[in-house]
């Protein structure tokens, strides 16, 4: 696959070496330094763990895919990490290992967020389901396979969360357009006895439907 | 014999039949915790013994905008219950992409309508900090309080619209009426009565005049005469504390499990704000309580919501006295992170260039970097994480919005109650569909 190429001017006026550095940022929070944390999935999963990115005050640890729900339980029941605050997808579009899903944890005692981060390669879409860990990811993974297509495996209620099922694109993908598939989704007809109308744009396209008050027409017209 | 056997889906529906078959298969399918409950205690069964599916929504009035709610009811009692959203989707993460980071805030007034002052500052926070950009401190205290102000609106529309669902109609119009001058205010300040878009990356538009100052000050002062009524007609009306009182109960631990957020936590004996748990703006130097209760029914979530508007009055006043002394910029003065002043714009060939660039590309954080920053908007958290590819568009935005977490833990607080409760339950959860939907 080529790389994308940046649709706006190839010039950037904001130098990128007054990055929002480490510790210059001036919206880091003290919630997200978590050291402790880190030193002690490190020794619990010195395998596991394959990256931390340090970005603007926060940390993202990115584990292994296969050991995400050890990881999760981890620092459920050892880090009081209890609440789930967000669990979404990511389109890294030309990189190896296509996609990512982070989870945004919360530990509410000591005031802490975390993020950790698992690649999903395009080969294989499915991950483990957090739902046996937290509830909460019930809807969040729904999402996520609704815009993604990455299927969650152990997950009991995986039907698409916005998009109706009849739908078969998944749109937060790279490479779905954004204007749409036309006649992908087709919408309610436009008469009580009418078909679907087919075509997103029908009234542009000169189909103006009656009124409920005008009259039908009749056979002789 | 179940809907799932009598229905041939694709003979009758035309429209969505494989969506429809697969909510109804999931309401059949779905483990219900109550026949673990009901069968194994020897009751006599009910005289109304008899289960019916009934559809709610998307359509309906009760509903506060597009949810749907598929029930399995035994007799009165809703046994199961499965919401469907989404009728509202207009796929804002996906439009994120293409926008500029400034481009793209008009869209954050549309998702949680009741509350957009809330939605800007969220996104500019988040923006700010993936890009590293400073904001003086007379608009973070303008920010402040115009977010507290919102917070209000939203309570005030929650108040009316939850007691017009247990019937008490004029009780809906008296809030329309205080929420009148609110917009009046928003009017003034930000030049537009709901869809505000009043902040900037890196500050806000304009500052606040005399007049603007003057009618949140008369605000101010009048708001908790009005409020005091409100707990009088209220705290002890027996019909809302009938309707209110032991239903839709989560307990703590239940609540965290489901990931609730805002008030309806805060209503089951957790007091997380994340105005507390990771302060932005400037709630580090203002002084207020969080209102918590832990009974962790609708009462408590009344209470809460209650009393936070008055907390949200005294931050108000803390911003007003603040605001009268703090003179300086209200953007950032680097044209190269934030819109340049409009006499810079007119009368400097630079500020023009600069304007022109920055609505052309706009900031650009740097390639790779990513955030997440979470303000504590009126429904709860509300966090944006934004990743950068370098160029002056996200690469990719998540916004984890307060409504679709606590519609979660709606479905679970639905199942056991009765039918009669569910628009209590629905009003008490307070979800914009706008926001759930995304």
């Amino acid at each position: 696959m080529s790389k994308k190429q940046p649709t706006t001017l190839a010039f950037r006026f904001t130098p990128a070496d007054s990055a929002a550095g480490e510790d210059s940022n001036p919206h880091a929070k003290a919630s997200t330094d978590v050291e402790a944390t880190l030193e002690a999935l490190a020794s619990h999963f010195s395998d596991a763990v394959e990256e931390v990115i340090a970005y603007a005050g926060e940390r993202t640890v990115r584990v292994d895919r296969a050991r995400i729900i050890d990881v999760l339980t981890f620092l459920k029941k050892e880090q009081g990490y209890t609440y789930l605050a967000d669990l979404g997808g990511i389109d890294r579009f030309t990189e190896d290992d296509r996609y990512e899903i982070m989870y945004n944890l919360v530990n509410m005692d000591q005031g802490k967020r975390i993020r950790v981060v698992i690649r999903v390669d395009e080969d294989s879409m499915t991950v483990p389901s957090a739902t046996a860990v937290y509830k909460a990811a019930n809807w969040n993974e729904r999402e996520v396979w609704d815009m993604f297509g990455i299927r969650f495996e152990g997950h009991n209620d995986l039907r698409r969360m916005f998009m109706p099922d009849d739908f078969d694109y998944h749109p937060l993908r790279k490479e779905f357009p954004l204007l749409g598939v036309p006649g992908s989704l087709p919408l309610p007809p436009q008469t009580p006895s009418g078909g679907l109308t087919l075509d997103p744009f029908a009234r542009a396209h000169g189909s103006i439907p009656p009124k409920s008050f005008d009259e039908p027409a009749g056979e002789d017209d | 014999m179940s809907i799932i056997q009598k229905t041939d889906f694709d003979q009758t529906l035309t429209f969505w039949p494989r969506h429809n078959e697969a909510l109804y298969r999931r309401l059949e399918s779905k483990h219900a915790w109550l026949e673990d409950r009901h069968h194994g205690d020897g009751a006599p069964a009910d005289a109304l013994h008899n289960e019916m599916v009934l559809n709610i929504g998307p359509q309906h009035p009760a509903t506060h905008g597009v949810l749907r709610c598929a029930v399995e009811l035994d007799g009165e009692t809703i046994q199961k219950c499965v919401l469907d959203i989404g009728y509202l989707h207009r796929g804002v993460e996906k439009l994120a992409e293409s926008k500029t980071y400034q481009e793209f805030m008009p869209y954050t007034d549309r998702m949680d309508y009741l509350a957009p002052y809330s939605n800007n500052v969220a996104w500019c926070l988040a923006v700010e900090k993936v890009a590293g950009i400073e904001v003086p401190e007379r608009a973070q205290w303008i920010r402040m309080m115009m977010s507290e102000l919102a917070r209000i609106s939203a309570h005030l529309l929650w108040m009316g619209v939850g007691l017009m669902d247990a019937g008490a109609v004029s009780v809906f119009l008296w809030s329309f009426q205080i929420r009148e001058d609110l917009y009046s205010i928003f009017d003034q300040v930000t030049g537009a009565r709901l869809t505000v878009s009043h902040s900037r990356i890196g500050g806000v538009v304009s500052d606040i005049d005399e007049t603007g100052m003057a009618m949140i000050r008369d605000f101010v002062e009048r708001f908790p005469d009005v409020h005091a009524g409100w707990v009088k007609l209220l705290n002890r009306n027996r019909i809302w504390i009938d309707r209110n009182v032991g239903i839709g109960v989560l307990s703590k631990d239940d609540a965290i499990e489901l990931g609730l957020t805002g008030p309806n936590l805060r209503g089951s004996g957790i007091a997380h704000d994340i105005r507390r748990f990771e302060p932005y703006l400037k709630y580090e130097e203002v002084d207020f309580n969080i209102p918590m209760r832990e009974e962790g029914d609708a009462l408590a979530r009344y209470f809460v919501r209650m009393e936070e508007m008055m907390e949200s009055i005294k931050i108000v006043r803390q911003c007003l006295e603040k605001l009268d002394s703090l003179k300086g910029p209200i953007r950032t003065d680097d044209a190269k992170r934030a819109y340049p002043s409009k006499n810079e714009v007119y009368y400097s060939m630079e500020g023009l260039i600069h304007d022109f660039m920055y609505t052309d590309t706009g900031v650009a954080p740097p390639k790779g970097g990513a955030a997440y920053h979470a303000i504590e908007a009126p429904k709860g958290e509300l966090g944006f994480y934004v990743q950068s590819d370098g160029t002056g568009k996200p690469f990719r935005v998540k916004m984890n919005t307060p409504s679709f977490t606590n519609l979660q833990g709606l479905e679970h607080m639905l199942e056991g109650g009765l039918m009669g409760d569910m628009v209590i339950l629905i009003g008490t959860v307070d979800p914009v569909l706008g926001e759930a939907d995304k």
